[in-house]
């Protein structure tokens, strides 16, 4: 018994141990042309009144050594970074969407050109809306972050980050469901 | 019962402390991170040095097919770019430049768009930037065949005879760019056959 016991937690450990070593090695295996710069924050489920606007905010960390374009970019030919909703239902509007102000940075490849670029984390705010004709109900919202990432030298291809978060639509509780990683498709959970 | 969960504690640390010391060896003796990935991906490290360029056939912009294959007896540049990269942007007044300097010696540089706006957009912005070389809108396939283009910009350099003498990502300084022009020129031509 005590064996087996021992076997077990043996185990049990080397996973631990070698859990981190082994997703580091993945994720540097990738070249940065199949590689996110940046990661969604989990969000947590939005409980929504009918006819109620409440706000939601989506955090977003981009990798150091890595910056993107705002939603503003300077010139008209660079990506901007948006954040694209799909309604699981026309009960749900989403309203208000609010980027920060890039920051205005130069980098080494141009130092007389500033640019208006996100580095580090940065957060996006939204309204959720559902009319009073809503129907009470959980539903997922499903989003796409479009950007654009460069370092000091090179620029990597638009690459979008999937994300999905909860909505419950008339009722006061709240879980604390997180966001899943993307579906292929909208649903509604009634 | 002590003892059992002192042993159990030890095989813990000792299991726990060696796979950190494997981790730790990994990156210490490759160097890092970047490193590691770089040793782990060969596949995306394109046509090596000496090797030759994979030939492609591809539309300028007014709608002309280009085929790398037919340059050869010519020094080439094949530079990737696009519209969205600001480096890219930085280094196309230098190849301007270059490009009318080294013409008479044999030199072209075809510069392959990435974009995914359309054709009008990227005329509109070599237009804008004054670019008197070739431009040819690339493809997934040419990307894949020149290591997936990790970043941009990326280029390759040939020599006369259709080989590949440097490649670098990323912006690199002017005179790294001419350097590699300049070996590229002093390169022979193999086959007298081949057309200057």
């Amino acid at each position: 018994m005590k064996t087996k016991y021992v076997i077990v937690l043996a185990f049990l450990a080397a996973s631990i141990a070698a859990g981190p070593f082994a997703s580091s090695q993945d994720q540097q295996s990738l070249s940065p042309a199949k590689r996110q710069f940046v990661t969604a924050a989990p969000v947590s489920t939005v409980a929504v009144r009918s006819g109620h606007p409440t706000p939601v905010t989506f955090t977003f960390h981009i990798q150091p050594g890595y910056h993107i374009n705002s939603n503003k970019p300077l010139m008209p030919e660079l990506i901007p970074t948006q954040l694209k909703f799909s309604l699981p239902s026309s009960d749900m509007v989403i309203g208000r969407v609010q980027y920060p102000q890039g920051q205005l940075m130069s980098f080494a490849f141009d130092p007389n050109q500033k640019l208006s670029v996100y580095s580090g984390d940065f957060s996006v705010k939204a309204l959720v809306v559902a009319p009073p004709s809503a129907s009470s109900g959980s539903y997922t919202v499903h989003a796409d972050l479009k950007y654009q990432a460069c370092d000091n030298n090179a620029c990597y291809p638009p690459k979008t980050v999937p994300m999905a978060f909860d909505v419950k639509v008339g009722s006061s509780s709240k879980s604390s469901s997180r966001a899943r990683p993307s579906a292929s498709s909208p649903h509604i959970h009634n | 019962m002590k003892r059992s969960l002192l042993f159990i504690l030890v095989i813990i640390v000792v299991i726990s402390g060696a796979l950190f010391m494997v981790e730790s060896f990994s990156r210490g003796k490759k160097g890092g991170p970047s490193v590691i990935a770089s040793v782990l991906k060969p596949q995306d490290d394109g046509p090596a040095n000496g090797t030759p360029a994979p030939d492609f056939t591809l539309k300028t912009l007014d709608g002309k097919d280009v085929t790398l294959s037919s340059l050869k007896g010519k020094a080439v540049m094949v530079n990737f770019w696009a519209t969205w990269c600001e480096p890219c942007k930085i280094e196309m007044p230098w190849l301007v430049e270059l490009q009318s300097k080294y013409r008479k010696d044999g030199f072209e540089i075809i510069g392959v768009a990435m974009d995914d706006s359309g054709q009008k957009e990227i005329s509109d912005f070599a237009r804008k930037m004054k670019v008197n070389y070739t431009v040819v809108i690339g493809s997934e396939k040419v990307a894949d065949l020149y290591g997936g283009l990790d970043g941009l910009p990326t280029n390759f350099f040939l020599d006369r005879n259709g080989k590949v003498i440097d490649s670098f990502k990323g912006l690199r300084s002017e005179s790294v760019i001419v350097d590699d022009i300049k070996k590229a020129l002093a390169s022979e031509t193999k086959n007298a056959s081949l057309a200057r």
